[in-house]
């Protein structure tokens, strides 16, 4: 579709980009102390995105702006989790003492960009999008990383988060500009067509080239050998940032990896096809598979060492990355569709549990796990969503978690009996996992005195928590809105098959 | 998309023969340019007599005595102000093919740029405001009358002298 | 045969100016030798016939962003890199290793892959200004668009870095 006729389609990311000039220049307009108020302008941006999103035609899949970026369900689905989760996290950041004090017009308008450049990764189909996508919301990750300047450890955080971006992104050009030199073009439906007529001889080539690219996605998803960064970061950052860095970025991250293997190493079936087929002669079903079994173990194993709650969740969510990633090599719409369910959940324990992180450190100034002693007995409401998370991030039935985690072994076993090894290794990772995030629970209720103080947390900060608990049981009792939402949401556009 | 214009091909140099005699003729200016250098630092090298006494590798022979390294630090001014330049000097790149195809275009790229500049405007506004353009920096109190409460950040000198930071500029 | 006698020069040129920022024990001389680097690498844009990268080459990279570098280099006031009294044998190792292993696959890759020598599909016309303009401001209009948004955010996000007063 051409550029002038595109731009109805492309509304909720203009209304995105309309928030982000206002709140720049509202930004200009507020003196140090009211610049917190760019807050609420972003929000009322992200809701009436977030409305002209809905109001946009859910079946509609198109390529708009001569096939630089699509419109279709699958991207809509994810563009709902960015606009979510950004609006959640600036409720938290709101909230949160670490930011008091600190001119926040700048993060709050970087926040609302930063929905831009996810929206369009998840949307991208052309390798020049696809690169400057991830370079937005790359940028903004370092700043917000970085955002407390007064801070040693937020710039330690943001300088190693740079450097090791500024790596893993030239590994992924290098990718990508190998690609391109193979087909002489950028479009990733074009290019899907040139790879599957290059022939056996490239198939090195390609493989290489995979890698590179996997560098540069799994960086942004923190795959294990792209981890590094990640548990220095994620302590290091203001923890709302934190927060947000566990989950959209990382949503972002498998939206354009199931897009991009699925449209250029598949062999054209439609995503909600039962089973796609890989192309021959490039071994990136087994690659992605050795990923997902290493990211996962690496994650749990370090996950268990760790003393301070922020690089806990840092080290699980590299887990839960893992998690995740088993569902792209199994090639079938459950695969995928266990994928989305299981980021649209996990973004609600993450979040859950991170901004209880944030309330339990304004209130009793700590990040040690074992200076948790006694909250359970001292604040019943902070203990209570606590164990409600912490259970559903282990997968325990009753919680939103296991379902998701059903969904994902389900689909392995339903894959083949080539993905029982990884079905496997999940299991056991779980159990894992249950030792740490149970260890939280224990140090609530278990250790420590029993004296009350009945602490409830203000009204906003209190509704987060209840916002995002709710949903945390919620879909694990009754899921099948979620699943019908999703189901109907595993749609690419495809052209030319 | 179709806009209603077709591009004129307009002359290409494409022959790769027109493209060494082109930048031949410049790639010969830059090797006399190189030769015009080299050649009397070589023959100096070559001529002139060379005997080392303290006094003649002092940095000032009948001078002061050199303290500290020639090197100090700059002020992180400097800093802000190559990195404002470096985005806008993308920017100015451009627009260098937007004036080639401008014409052809019309119209339609004359919106497309009004936006990108927009945009960068914004950043510039920005910049401005946030008083990053100024040299010395003062504290405006934003939003309550110009100039009213006008006073100089007190800034200690980042480096132990601060002189050499001027003639850097 | 001209033109591979320059390639082959300005190649030589580039891999051992980059060869020497690396190995150069003053940043100072080795920023310089980053800017001969990037001459080199223009002159081998220009080989290729891309006019336009060859200039950007230069007034980006040679011109502003060496400038940056060196306003970095003179702000930590690096001097001569001390030798490393703890020479890490492991780290090092490990790093040859790895660029060795870099280098000779993407050697394998051009010497077993035919595809990846010839020329790109379809005729070749990026190299002047006016193909790059008529790309970037219709079929890359989006990008293009984005790329200024990318700017501003990079322009926040420096500023506010950079700024001392917190």
């Amino acid at each position: 579709m051409g550029n002038i006729q595109s731009i109805s389609y492309f509304l909720p990311e203009l209304m995105v980009i309309a928030t982000v000039v206002v709140a720049l220049i509202a930004d200009l307009v507020y003196s140090d102390r009211n610049s917190y108020k760019v807050g609420y302008l972003v929000i009322a941006g992200l809701v009436v995105a977030s409305f002209t999103l809905w109001l946009s035609l859910p079946e509609e899949t198109t390529p708009i702006f001569l096939n630089t970026i699509v419109v279709d369900p699958f991207s809509r689905i994810f563009k709902f989790v960015f606009l979510l989760a950004t609006f959640i996290v600036v409720l938290m950041s709101m909230n949160s003492d670490e930011l008091k004090g600190v001119r926040t017009g700048e993060y709050y308008t970087l926040m609302a960009a930063m929905v831009l450049g996810m929206s369009l990764m998840a949307s991208s189909v052309d390798l020049i999008m696809v690169y400057l996508s991830i370079e937005i919301v790359s940028i903004i990750s370092f700043i917000l990383a970085g955002y407390l300047r007064a801070q040693v450890r937020s710039n330690e955080a943001a300088l190693k988060y740079v450097i090791y971006g500024a790596f893993s992104s030239g590994l992924m050009l290098y990718g990508l500009s190998l690609l391109y030199g193979l087909t002489g073009t950028t479009k990733l439906f074009q290019l899907s067509g040139s790879i599957s007529s290059l022939g056996p001889g490239s198939n090195l080539t390609l493989t290489v080239s995979t890698i590179l690219m996997l560098a540069g996605f799994g960086y942004k998803v923190a795959i294990v050998p792209f981890h590094f960064w990640t548990p220095d970061v994620y302590e290091g950052a203001p923890t709302p940032v934190t927060a947000y860095l566990s989950v959209a970025p990382k949503a972002a991250g498998f939206a354009l990896l199931i897009r991009f293997f699925n449209t250029l190493f598949g062999t054209g079936q439609p995503l909600n096809s039962p089973v796609w087929q890989a192309m021959e002669g490039v071994p990136w079903q087994d690659i992605l598979m050795v990923l997902a079994a290493v990211t996962m173990t690496v994650g749990n194993l370090v996950a268990i060492q760790q003393k301070n709650i922020k690089r806990l969740l840092a080290y699980s969510s590299i887990a839960h990355a893992g998690y995740i990633l088993m569902g792209v090599p199994v090639l079938s719409q459950e695969g995928v569709y266990a994928i989305v369910f299981y980021i649209i959940v996990y973004l609600f324990m993450q979040l859950g549990a991170f901004s209880l992180a944030i309330v339990v450190s304004n209130r009793y100034g700590t990040e040690i796990i074992e200076e948790y002693s006694g909250i359970g007995w001292k604040s019943p409401y902070l203990g209570f969503f606590m164990a409600v998370f912490m259970f559903s991030l282990t997968g325990i039935p009753p919680t939103a978690g296991f379902i998701g985690k059903m969904y994902l072994f389900a689909a392995l076993i339903n894959g083949g009996s080539q993905f029982y090894w990884l079905a496997i290794i999940g299991v056991l990772n779980s159990v894992i996992s249950l030792y740490y995030y149970m260890r939280v629970v224990k140090v609530m209720y278990f250790q420590g005195g029993r004296e009350k103080d009945l602490y409830v947390p203000g009204g906003m900060s209190a509704a987060i928590v209840l916002a995002m608990a709710i949903p945390s049981i919620y879909f694990g009792v009754r899921w099948s809105f979620l699943a019908d939402w999703v189901n109907s949401s595993l749609k690419f556009f495809i052209a030319g098959f | 998309m179709t806009i209603g214009v077709t591009i004129n091909s307009l002359p290409v140099i494409n022959s790769s023969t027109s493209m060494y005699r082109d930048f031949g003729t410049s790639f010969i200016f830059v090797l006399i340019g190189i030769i015009l250098v080299a050649v009397p630092l070589l023959l100096q090298r070559i001529l002139s007599p060379r005997r080392k006494t303290a006094e003649k590798m002092s940095t000032y022979e009948c001078g002061e005595d050199v303290e500290g390294p020639a090197w100090v630090k700059f002020n992180i001014r400097f800093y802000v102000i190559a990195l404002i330049f470096i985005i806008f000097d993308v920017e100015v790149v451009f627009l260098f093919p937007w004036a080639v195809v401008y014409k052809e275009l019309g119209l339609f790229a004359f919106v497309e740029m009004m936006i990108f500049l927009g945009i960068l405007a914004l950043g510039l506004a920005y910049v401005w405001r946030k008083g990053d353009l100024e040299w010395v920096k003062y504290s405006v109190p934003y939003g309550r009358g110009r100039y009213r409460k006008l006073t100089i950040i007190e800034e200690t000198p980042a480096s132990p002298a601060p002189a050499p930071q001027e003639t850097a500029a | 045969m001209t033109g591979s006698f320059f390639f082959y020069f300005f190649a030589a040129v580039t891999l051992t100016s980059a060869l020497l920022v690396v190995l150069n024990r003053n940043a100072v001389y080795s920023a310089v030798l980053l800017v001969f680097c990037f001459f080199s690498l223009a002159v081998i844009f220009l080989l290729l016939e891309a006019y336009f990268l060859a200039i950007l080459e230069i007034l980006i990279y040679a011109g502003a962003i060496m400038v940056l570098f060196l306003f970095v280099i003179m702000l930590l006031s690096l001097g001569r890199e001390k030798a490393q009294e703890h020479f890490r044998y492991l780290q090092r190792g490990l790093s040859l290793f790895l660029v060795i292993v870099f280098f000779l696959s993407v050697l394998i890759i051009f010497l077993s892959d035919s595809g990846i020598l010839h020329q790109p599909h379809g005729t070749f016309t990026a190299g002047g200004v006016n193909a790059l303009g008529e790309a970037l401001f219709t079929k890359y209009l989006l990008p293009f668009e984005v790329a200024s948004l990318l700017l501003l955010v990079a322009l926040i996000g420096t500023v506010y870095l950079a700024k001392r007063k917190v």
